[in-house]
């Protein structure tokens, strides 16, 4: 299976002139596979996965998604994937609370230029793979923080993306819950998906397939 | 995003942000009623300011054949009618004291003038018909003076009879017709004086020197002439004074309603921050979180010029004035304007809002 996202000889500093968090870190990441960015706190896990985003511009060196140089497209066109080959799942789920579940999962393809009719059908379908269709006319404070995580992997996985990233994705989460959730972004990886957690609990770990320690 | 989708989110944006959606609505509709019931009074005051300086002659030229020279044939009055800048001209005979034919000598008099030139640039028909030349209209008063019990019959100068056909009452500026008889004058009729009114207060200057040129009086004393040139300067200096007096309250109002209307979408932005930041990331373009910020400003503004308008004139009403169809709606276009535009800073902010730093939890 071809790899959807490599990165080359990337480096990134958040000031000019400090501290190079990565010192030109290559790696390709497996298609079909969930790999760990791990590393102590402070190491850059969540800087490297929201550069894998799209959402921070590496300072030297490439983010390389289905063959192409990314890195340093232009804002527009970093949107553009964003929307419709990247998903995104936060450490507190980041869902709207004055919107629906439905809604919320739906976002990315408003986003995305897909007519509503399809993002909601799309929207209803990933709810039920993750059994939370009752829950779709529910807000986020009437459901529980196992489900809220598991309505934005719904929300991540909507456009079908290449690449799903999430952060800290079960930091707020019991066992019982982070163990549903982290089986809802393994079932993720079907049809070659591949997805990346930064994490730091060797739990969450012991789940992926491969890891990339910072 | 397609516009039906951005309509949407806005929608639901306002829906949900109550505090700030009600802000620029209430912010809006005060900028609104504030500048029709302030400026549509001063409007208004301009509009009545102006009527009475019109009235008063402003637009009105008056040259008078000095010395009788025959100076102010139908031909030359005919001319001087048909210039652009003229809007009514008309030539007047001096007046001569009729009675009613029926009663004789001894009855009321009321003055009379044969009028050279288009009879209705002077009067406007209420009984009858139009005279044809050689016949007369009277006025309501002079009916009644001269005892013409239905406004209809004959009168007398002693040395001529004129057959009455019908009721007038005179049009500004030609009051002093009002308590007489006007006669249609026949071809062979000169006039004594001409009345000329210019279009604008501005023409008069031009009806003035063209009228002149166009009478080509042997000598200047041939003619006399009532110049309304320092008048009507003065009205066009009153009508620029008290048009930047309007200008400045719709900049300072407008201007002032918009600064505020900034500071609530920006203080709606700041507090709607993860929102926004959870919309970049998801994939929303920085064009697309300014479309919506200003879309979402848009409809409360909207509701908010529709709100101050009908306040605002009924304001205005209740002060006397009235603005007219035409401002109240430059005004609700110009506030929801001031309203969505002040919103663009605040959008552009808020797409250029960083959303690592605030989707990122310590």
């Amino acid at each position: 299976m071809n790899p959807a996202l490599e990165i080359r000889d990337l480096s990134f500093g958040y000031r000019r002139g400090g501290e190079d968090l990565f010192g030109g870190l290559s790696h390709t990441f497996a298609a079909g596979a969930v790999t760990a960015l791990t590393g102590a706190s402070g190491r850059g896990k969540s800087t490297l996965l929201y550069m894998l985003g799209l959402m921070l511009t590496p300072t030297a060196g490439a983010v390389i998604l289905d063959g192409k140089d990314v890195g340093a497209a232009s804002d527009a066109d970093r949107s553009r994937i964003r929307a419709r080959q990247l998903g995104f799942v936060f450490q507190d789920a980041a869902l709207d609370p004055t919107r629906t579940v439905l809604d919320s999962v739906l976002e990315p393809s408003l986003y995305a230029g897909i007519p509503r009719a399809v993002a909601e059908c799309h929207a209803r379908a990933r709810l039920e793979d993750l059994g939370l269709s009752a829950r779709a006319d529910h807000r986020p404070g009437e459901i529980s923080g196992g489900q809220a995580q598991r309505v934005a992997i719904c929300r991540a996985l909507v456009n079908d993306p290449v690449v799903v990233l999430a952060d800290e994705p079960t930091g707020n989460l019991d066992r019982g819950n982070a163990e549903i959730v982290l089986s809802a972004l393994r079932g993720a990886t079907g049809q070659g998906r591949t997805v990346v957690i930064a994490t730091h609990d060797p739990f969450v770990i012991a789940h992926t397939d491969h890891e990339v320690a910072l | 995003m397609t516009v039906r989708q951005l309509l949407r989110e806005a929608i639901a944006t306002v829906r949900t942000s109550r505090v700030p959606s009600a802000l620029v609505a209430l912010l809006t509709a005060v900028m609104c009623a504030s500048t029709l019931a302030t400026v549509g009074r001063t409007v208004s005051a301009e509009r009545e300011i102006q009527a009475r300086m019109d009235a008063a002659g402003s637009k009105v030229v008056v040259l008078r054949d000095a010395q009788n020279k025959a100076l102010l044939p139908p031909a030359v009055v005919d001319a001087i009618a048909h210039l652009s800048v003229t809007d009514r001209a008309i030539g007047l005979t001096v007046p001569v004291d009729v009675v009613n034919g029926a009663i004789g000598p001894g009855s009321t008099p009321a003055p009379s003038w044969r009028v050279i030139g288009d009879i209705s640039a002077v009067a406007t028909l209420e009984h009858g018909r139009w005279p044809r030349p050689g016949e007369a209209l009277v006025s309501e008063p002079a009916r009644s003076q001269l005892g013409l019990t239905d406004g209809y019959g004959w009168v007398t100068s002693g040395t001529e009879d004129v057959a009455v056909v019908g009721t007038f009452t005179a049009r500004a500026p030609f009051d002093t017709l009002a308590c007489g008889v006007v006669i249609a004058a026949t071809p062979s009729d000169v006039a004594a004086s001409m009345h000329v009114v210019a279009r604008t207060a501005a023409d008069a200057q031009r009806v003035e020197s063209l009228s002149i040129s166009l009478i080509n009086a042997p000598f200047a004393q041939d003619l006399a002439i009532e110049s309304p040139v320092s008048l009507a300067q003065l009205q066009q200096q009153v009508g620029r004074d008290l048009g930047s007096v309007s200008r400045s309250l719709v900049l300072g109002v407008l201007g002032g309603g918009a600064l505020l209307t900034a500071i609530v979408v920006l203080a709606d932005v700041l507090v709607r921050r993860k929102d926004l930041g959870r919309r970049r990331a998801l994939g929303a373009t920085r064009a697309t979180i300014v479309a919506l910020v200003m879309v979402r400003t848009a409809i409360p503004a909207l509701l908010g010029a529709g709100v101050g308008a009908a306040v605002g004139l009924y304001l205005a009403n209740a002060l006397n004035a009235q603005p007219g169809a035409t401002f109240a709606a430059s005004i609700v276009v110009l506030s929801t304007l001031a309203a969505i535009s002040s919103s663009a800073l605040p959008a552009v902010y808020a797409a250029h809002r960083d959303p690592v730093e605030v989707l990122r939890t310590p």
